[in-house]
């Protein structure tokens, strides 16, 4: 089967009418859910958090079967994404699209098992740290996207779980956890 | 000169008659006996057979097949009822029921994707993946077995012959003539065009486009805008062979 960077791709992704919208209401249920799941779980394993919808994506065409994806098809399936609140467009003319293959909340939860695993409370992290110290390796966190991040924290300040402050520049922008 | 009929003449004319009929009965005892005996010899021996070969039935499809072809030649269906002694001998009955059930499972769950109209070899296939714990092999002379003992329940199972290739149907859609010819046709390559169909079975253009639209809107076909020549195609999944895989992974997901 097809890989794309060792991620396996789905075998519809390999039949060429599922790039082609369907007029049919059940067939284009079907088409825009198998869509949705494949969005998800590839930017999951990739670590993708942002798609452009002008830029090449490589879900968006399958060079195999000579297939694209329409931008009205494209704008369709992560509109049904954002639908469900697994995506958020970032701009009004849905030129760039924010993928929560786990939700702002999930982020906020997983971050809080994450310190409260390792033993972070009560200690302070740069987002810096979060995003890319040696902590977070080899978990969900590695890599995560920054805006996701800060919502994700902020979420938790409201909560009384994190106090964010700022120095002087956004790298040292830090936060303290409490359990 | 004639004699008349005297009273002795009819009457040993009668007794010859009752002579004749108690030959005649006596004969036709005798071969019901001995057709009687033969039929229990028969039996016996079939019985005898199938206790024999009990696992070779159970286990390996071809046998099982040719079993069943040898059963019909002398007119015994060993699916008939569930409680004859066939189903206490071999189990066959349940066998075919529990397939019964399995085959409406996967129709159910890969119905979204093909329209309710499954390959029989896909559908094989799918029942063998999920029956891979099960120790029997299945084959599809069983599946077709199965399927004629759903039609009990009148839901509406059927195998339409299409060119070469068995299809099973799990929806009430009809299928007109022309349907089916486009579905042949079809086969070659898993999707057609307007323009192919008009051109292999010479129909005015509005016909081909027709019959294609119902089977858009029954669900058994996708439109592909796709290619290079700009030409919409109409793809079946119900014969293309990846919709084999494409349904197994539908099966996974929703089991």
């Amino acid at each position: 089967m097809q890989k794309l960077g060792g991620f396996k791709l789905p075998h519809f992704f390999n039949y060429p009418p599922y790039f082609t919208l369907q007029p049919v209401r059940e067939t284009r249920e079907k088409q825009v859910q198998l869509w949705k799941e494949l969005i998800l779980d590839y930017c999951r394993s990739q670590k993708i958090f942002v798609i452009g919808l002008e830029e090449d994506f490589p879900l968006f065409s399958n060079p195999v079967i000579e297939r694209s994806l329409s931008h009205e098809a494209r704008e369709v399936f992560l509109s049904a994404l954002v639908a469900e609140g697994r995506a958020e467009w970032m701009d009004k003319s849905h030129k760039k699209c924010l993928i929560l293959w786990l939700r702002i909340q999930a982020w906020a939860d997983y971050i809080l098992n994450f310190v409260k695993e390792n033993g972070f409370e009560d200690s302070v992290m740069t987002v810096e740290d979060i995003q890319s110290g040696i902590e977070t390796r080899g978990t969900e966190l590695a890599g995560i996207d920054r805006c996701v991040l800060m919502r994700a924290l902020r979420l938790l300040e409201q909560k009384g779980k994190a106090a964010i402050f700022k120095g002087t520049s956004t790298d040292d922008e830090g936060v303290k956890f409490s359990a | 000169m004639r004699r008349r009929p005297g009273i002795s003449g009819l009457q040993s004319a009668a007794a010859a008659r009752d002579q004749y009929r108690l030959v005649g009965e006596n004969v036709a005892k005798i071969r019901t006996d001995l057709m009687k005996e033969q039929l229990a010899t028969f039996r016996s021996q079939l019985e005898e057979f199938a206790r024999k070969h009990k696992n070779d039935i159970r286990k390996n499809p071809t046998f099982r097949t040719q079993f069943h072809e040898m059963c019909a030649k002398v007119g015994v269906d060993p699916l008939a009822s569930n409680k004859g002694f066939w189903a206490e001998l071999l189990g066959i009955g349940d066998f075919y029921y529990e397939l019964g059930v399995q085959i409406v499972e996967i129709c159910l769950a890969t119905r979204s994707h093909n329209g309710g109209l499954i390959n029989l070899q896909e559908l094989c296939s799918l029942l063998c993946q999920r029956r891979k714990t099960a120790r029997e092999a299945v084959s599809e002379d069983d599946c077709l077995r199965a399927i004629s003992k759903l039609k009990v329940l009148g839901s509406g199972f059927e195998v339409i012959t299409v060119g070469k290739k068995k299809l099973v149907r799990s929806v009430p859609t009809e299928l007109n003539k022309d349907h089916n010819e486009i579905l042949e046709v079809a086969q070659a390559q898993g999707y057609v065009t307007v323009e192919e169909i008009e051109k292999t079975h010479s129909w005015p253009s509005g016909r081909a486009i027709d019959a294609l639209e119902t089977l858009l809107e029954e669900g058994l076909a996708m439109i592909d805008d796709g290619h290079r020549d700009g030409k919409r195609r109409y793809w079946f999944p119900c014969v293309a062979p990846i919709s084999a895989a494409l349904g197994a992974e539908g099966l996974r997901s929703s089991s």
